[in-house]
């Protein structure tokens, strides 16, 4: 066997022996050496030479970038999560034909939809669910993501938090707190177009918040412009420093009128 | 298995985030190597890259890279001054060799960069152009890649728009051929460097390199020269050539003395000549005059060559056996040469050539004249003008002789210019001008009685006889002017004495030019301010300061005019010199010299097609209040781009068609200008139109220029030729017809036949040269609209389209050569065979079968023999001409020049010419030298002045032109007039045409 292979599946032994003591100080630093390792593998995308180890380098290399994204989500580092997730990537899409599939590969890509929605990136959400064939939409991570984002869509906000409840995998379970968060965003953005104050009891209520308290501490924090009141939140001043563009229709026809006078002078 | 395509640069971009510095290098040196299919993914990335390269922790190969990288995507993104700044920042990573779109595209975009830069710098003189380093850095890594892969043509031309001349010469040095190299290089600089100074220092380094090479190309090198004005080099290059021991040099030396007198430079020529070195001890005394005495130089140095000959025969000079023999080889050669520089030789050739090949078709003229009504003075003068332009240097005036009654009947300036025609008819008859002109001329008291009219043009004539070659009449011009208070004559006499003296900027003559300026006289005022041009062409003196302030002060509109064309001409082909002149004079309130401003924008970048100037041209041309400057500024588009006349139709077309006819009138010339000789089918298609115009003197300027567009082409090469000559009959005879285009007409007749039908005009030697005669003689000529007698200027324009093949002692030995074309394509046009006296128009070409053909012929003859029975002692020249063509038939069955009898059988695709042979432009690329022949060539040039080496020296030579000038006045002129120039007899004695004898007008 190459020995450049051996070491790297050495090193990501150590890798996953430190990810089950949940010793995730050591893993980042072992995933950034094994990175640098893969760097030296000539069949690894987007190179993908044909060297004899191929098969073998390349679903090694795939299951290093598997765990480095779920290490990422373990860390809670969504940056990270994105950077491996792209380099992940090509092993699907390129070497997918070339390699036995993954048994992870759905959990991560739902993984990722779940990322898009968090971020409210619905493009790119769309854009990588087309990507997909229609078996892999069949998959119940994948569909937990679609369907949660059509609820997102739908505003029917209730059951996108409710489907905490029935992850398909506990690795979901921090997408899934960080979207109770893109909820409310969403929920406080419509409130403060739709309302000019609210009581701090109904605000609570359609925040999705058990207490006052939380509720206090989340303005306090996203929102300072909310002014409280006599037990109501008012909106007001927020929709004041939105300024409202308004079309300046009679200037705009003044000028029509203007340029139609001077072109029939001209002519 | 298929190899695996990655299909997304994503996984590479996110890895550019990672923290560790081996895997963002990972991750440029994979993108780099994928830019070209991912430029798009990659290109939002790019903030994220262009951090890593300003980084300053990163490594110095890490950095590179990216901007590698980031300059490709800019490259992608169509920005290439952001691609090439990072380009510039990859360093020794961007790839001069690389063969990519990329590379190609910013590499052109570096050199444009830098050359501008360095042109800018050097238009600026600002010595410490602060050039990025690393710019300058590919492009040396370019122009030493281009040397090292032998591509020396591309270096070079890289290296002359960077303007490194360092670079240069490494190429020109390390190329394989470097002749060839050298020529293609002296070929660019005259094309496309556009600073007269820096094409200058290109000149200066190719003299340089030149004479470090083993076998020097001497030709080029004293080309180069000459544009640098630099005598001595020629001086020395040429004493060493006749100096050599070796016969073929001398030869070489006489081939560059003929090359250098084809461009015309007078005042150099003239230095050259009084700086070649004199024999270290004197063999002969009588050489000596040689120089102030052309004729008896011509004489004595055949007696050198005769006592060289004879040496160590009791009967030679005591002297020469005491001499040193290549003292006296080098003085007999030395005589020669100096013959050659000062013109003397070539033009006495010529003359020979013209007159004994003389075709022109008096049957045209007398048509033009009998349909010309008697007292119409414009349409008399103007057939004299076309009578002169025809027979321009070929010395006949048979036709003058003929009408002496019609021809008194000029008077006044008609007068003048009916004598001064007598100078282009003789033009280039050197020895004996004076003698033909004394009749006229004003006599040395007040005894003479002649009319001042005549007198005038006697002295015009005079200065058109000796135009550029002066040296002999100098004097008598100035003793002209200096005893006459007569302003006609005063007038003739600038004229002249600017003619003789062109180029020279001799201050005594200045001076005397400048007397009768101040005179303020209309008359002489104007032909002064002309002749003061002519006199400091292409100087630049400071003399143009004094001649505008004359301007501002006179209130002479004649003396305006006159100073703004001199003042123009001061500046001719300055280039950027000139500049400040231009900007005061097309500024001036006044129209005439704004006016004058356009000839001197015209004249500075003459032949140079120089963007600025055309641009300036064409904005005055659409501006500019008074029509005549509009006219002009057109017109002058014509000289700036006579060196590319496939240009001119194209940038004039469009105000050919203006509504402005001075406008289109001024689009005519231009075209006919720059265009002239070519036969250029857009420049005919252009003018067409304009010759139908509905204002009169556009048609006038279209026939003209039609004219000069389509000298020397005949029907077989162009149909619309024969239409041409067809309209312009039908124009003369047509009794409706304007005055204005009725003399287009006529004069257009005279251009189309000009000298004999052997000259064309060329305003280019065949060096690429502008001739400075010859566009001062057109750029004067188009004065002709104010004032007639400018026409004869055109006659400067004029050069002899034949190869003259010349032995060592620089006679016409017989000689053969191939032209490989069918003969029809080049012949002469066909005489007129029936003297059109009814309105019909008679196509000449009409009649092919041979039967007809000798029927027309025996009718025609008829004819004329009925009606020149008065005049014995002249014969038709086109019935000369079949006399001599059948002369020759029986004395040469080699000979095919006589193509009217071969007609019905098939054209041989071939003809064999004879030294000397009408070789006409168009033909010149068919010429081939026979491989067996006698006579090799020194240069194989197909027209023009051409030395040959003799291989056979032992055995006698046949000579076709003798070159036996007799200054004898033989009385009976007549018999000479037939050119035996064909006849098997060995030295046959072609007599130099007679100077004919005096003839007095009548009234």
């Amino acid at each position: 066997m190459d020995p450049k292979l051996t070491e790297v599946s050495q090193q990501f032994d150590r890798f996953k022996a430190a990810m089950t003591r949940k010793d995730y100080n050591t893993c980042t630093q072992l995933l950034s050496q094994l990175k640098v390792l893969l760097t030296g593998f000539r069949s690894l995308p987007p190179l993908f030479e044909d060297t004899p180890n191929a098969i073998r380098e390349l679903t090694l290399a795939r299951d290093i970038y598997e765990h480095a994204v779920l290490l990422s989500v373990k860390v809670e580092d969504q940056d990270a999560f994105e950077r491996d997730f792209f380099q992940l990537k090509p092993y699907y899409t390129d070497a997918g034909k070339r390699l036995p599939p993954s048994p992870n590969e759905y959990m991560i890509l739902g993984l990722n939809l779940l990322r898009l929605l968090v971020q409210n990136r619905i493009a790119e959400f769309h854009t990588e669910l087309e990507l997909l064939s229609s078996t892999a939409l069949e998959n119940p991570c994948i569909k937990h993501a679609v369907e949660l984002e059509q609820s997102f869509m739908e505003g029917a906000y209730n059951r996108v938090l409710s489907a905490k409840q029935n992850v398909p995998n506990e690795t979901y379970g921090y997408f899934m707190d960080l979207l109770a968060k893109t909820v409310r965003d969403e929920i406080a953005g419509c409130s403060e177009k739709a309302y000019d104050y609210l009581s701090i009891k109904d605000a609570g209520q359609m925040l999705l918040f058990t207490s006052d308290q939380e509720l206090l501490e989340y303005v306090k924090e996203e929102h300072p412009e909310w002014e409280m009141k006599d037990g109501f939140v008012f909106f007001q001043k927020a929709k004041d420093s939105a300024p409202c563009k308004e079309i300046p229709s009679l200037q705009l026809i003044n000028q029509t009128l203007s340029y139609a006078r001077e072109l029939e002078r001209i002519v | 298995m298929a190899a695996t395509m990655v299909s997304s640069a994503g996984g590479l971009l996110a890895m550019l985030n990672e923290s560790h510095p081996s895997l963002k290098l990972h991750a440029l040196s994979n993108l780099n190597s994928f830019v070209d299919q991912f430029w798009p993914e990659i290109s939002t990335s790019v903030p994220i890259i262009e951090s890593l390269y300003e980084d300053e922790e990163f490594d110095q190969h890490q950095r590179q890279l990216a901007a590698l990288l980031v300059s490709k995507v800019f490259y992608y993104l169509g920005e290439l001054n952001d691609s090439l700044s990072y380009a510039l920042g990859a360093g020794s990573l961007f790839d001069v060799s690389e063969d990519s779109d990329y590379v190609h595209t910013l590499l052109a975009k570096a050199i444009d960069e830098y050359a501008s830069i360095k042109s800018k710098a050097a238009e600026s003189n600002d010595e410490a152009a602060n050039v990025d380093p690393r710019l300058e850095a590919i492009v040396e890594r370019m122009l030493d890649k281009c040397i090292t892969d032998g591509k020396y043509q591309q270096a070079m031309g890289i290296a002359i728009e960077c303007r490194r001349l360092d670079k240069l010469e490494e190429a020109i040095t390390r190329s394989d051929n470097v002749h060839g190299t050298l020529s293609y290089c002296i070929n660019v600089s005259h094309s496309f460097v556009n600073r007269r100074e820096y094409r200058r220092e290109v000149l200066r380094l190719l003299v340089k390199v030149y004479q470090k090479l083993p076998s020097p190309d001497y030709l080029s090198i004293c080309q180069c020269l000459m544009f640098l004005d630099e005598p001595e080099g020629v001086v020395s290059i040429l004493e060493k050539l006749l100096r050599s021991e070796n016969k073929d040099d001398a030869l070489l030396a006489f081939q560059i003395a003929f090359d250098l007198v084809e461009n015309e430079h007078q005042a150099f020529l003239l230095n050259v000549r009084d700086h070649l070195p004199v024999p270290k001890t004197q063999p002969l005394q009588t050489v000596q005059p040689g120089s102030n005495d052309p004729p008896s130089a011509q004489n004595d140095s055949s007696t050198a060559e005769d006592v060289q000959m004879n040496e160590g025969t009791p009967a030679s000079n005591v002297n020469v056996q005491d001499e040193d023999p290549k003292e006296v080889i080098y003085a007999e050669r030395l005589n020669k040469i100096k013959g050659i520089l000062s013109g003397e030789t070539s033009i006495q050739l010529t003359l020979q050539f013209l007159y004994s090949h003389n075709k022109s078709d008096l049957l045209i003229l007398k048509t033009i004249k009998q349909s010309v009504e008697m007292r119409n003075s414009v349409c008399h003068s103007a057939t004299i003008y076309a009578n002169a332009i025809m027979h321009a240097g070929t010395t006949v005036d048979t036709f003058l002789r003929e009408n002496l009654d019609w021809l008194s009947r000029a008077t006044n300036w008609a007068k003048f210019s009916a004598t001064a025609g007598l100078g282009v008819i003789h033009r280039g008859h050197l020895q004996q001008g004076r003698s033909l002109m004394a009749p006229y001329l004003p006599q040395g008291g007040a005894g003479g009685g002649g009319s001042p009219y005549s007198e005038g043009g006697a002295l015009y004539a005079l200065g058109l006889i000796h135009a550029n070659h002066g040296e002999g009449i100098k004097q008598f011009l100035r003793d002209s002017l200096r005893s006459t208070n007569v302003e006609v004559i005063q007038h003739g006499a600038c004229l002249g004495l600017g003619l003789a003296a062109l180029g020279t900027a001799d201050e005594d003559i200045y001076d005397d030019i400048k007397n009768v300026l101040y005179t303020d006289s209309a008359v002489a005022g104007e032909a002064a301010g002309i002749s003061m041009g002519l006199l400091m062409v292409g100087t630049a003196s400071e003399k143009a300061g004094e001649m505008l302030t004359y301007a501002h002060e006179t209130q002479h509109e004649k003396i305006i005019r006159g100073l703004a064309l001199g003042i123009a001409l001061t500046v001719y082909g300055r280039e950027e010199e000139a500049d400040t002149l231009i900007e005061q004079m097309t500024r001036d309130q006044d129209p005439i010299l704004r006016y004058g401003g356009m000839y001197a924008l015209a004249l500075a970048y003459s032949g140079t097609a120089n963007n600025k100037a055309i641009r300036q041209l064409l904005h005055f041309a659409v501006s500019d209040v008074s029509d005549d400057v509009r006219r002009t500024a057109v017109l002058a588009l014509g000289f700036v781009l006579y060196s590319e006349p496939e240009q001119t139709p194209r940038i004039v077309s469009l105000l050919s068609e203006s509504y402005n006819p001075h406008v289109r009138y001024g689009a005519a010339l231009a075209v006919g200008i720059s265009c002239a000789g070519t036969g250029l089918s857009e420049a005919i298609s252009l003018l067409e139109p304009l010759t139908s115009d509905v204002v009169d003197f556009v048609r006038q300027g279209a026939l003209i220029a039609m004219a000069m567009v389509m000298v020397q082409i005949n029907e077989a090469n162009d149909s619309r030729v024969g239409t041409f000559r067809r309209q312009l009959e039908k124009i003369i005879l047509d009794k409706h017809e304007d005055t204005m285009s009725k003399m287009g007409a006529i004069l257009a007749s005279g251009i189309l036949d000009a000298g004999g039908r052997n000259v064309t005009i060329r305003l280019l030697s065949k060096t690429k040269h502008d001739k400075i005669t010859a566009v001062v003689g057109l750029s004067v000529f188009s004065q002709f609209w104010y004032w007639y007698p400018l026409i004869y200027f055109i006659s400067l324009a004029f050069s002899p389209t034949a190869l003259i093949g010349l032995n060592y002692d620089l006679k016409v030995p017989r000689f053969e050569f191939l032209s490989h074309a069918k003969p029809s394509l080049f012949e002469y046009p066909k005489p007129t065979t029936v003297p059109t006296t009814t309105s019909a128009v008679k196509l000449p070409a009409a009649v092919l079968s041979t039967s007809a053909k000798a029927k027309a012929r025996a009718k025609k003859e008829a004819e004329q023999k009925e009606k020149e029975k008065a005049t014995a002692e002249k014969t038709d020249s086109s019935s000369a001409g079949k006399g001599k063509s059948s002369n020759e038939k029986d004395g040469d069955s080699m000979q095919v020049d006589a193509p009217p009898e071969k007609k019905a059988e098939p054209e041989p695709s071939f003809e064999i010419l004879i030294n000397p042979a009408r070789v006409v432009p168009a033909q010149e690329k068919f010429i081939k030298f026979l491989e067996d022949s006698r006579y090799v060539p020194v240069k194989s040039a197909p027209s023009g002045f051409v030395l040959l080496r003799d291989l056979r020296p032992n055995e006698p030579e046949v000579l076709s032109l003798t070159d036996a000038p007799s200054s004898t006045q033989s009385p009976a002129g007549g018999g000479s007039t037939t050119g035996q120039q064909g006849s098997a007899s060995a030295m046959a004695v072609d007599e130099e045409p007679q100077p004919p004898a005096p003839f007095e007008y009548t009234s």
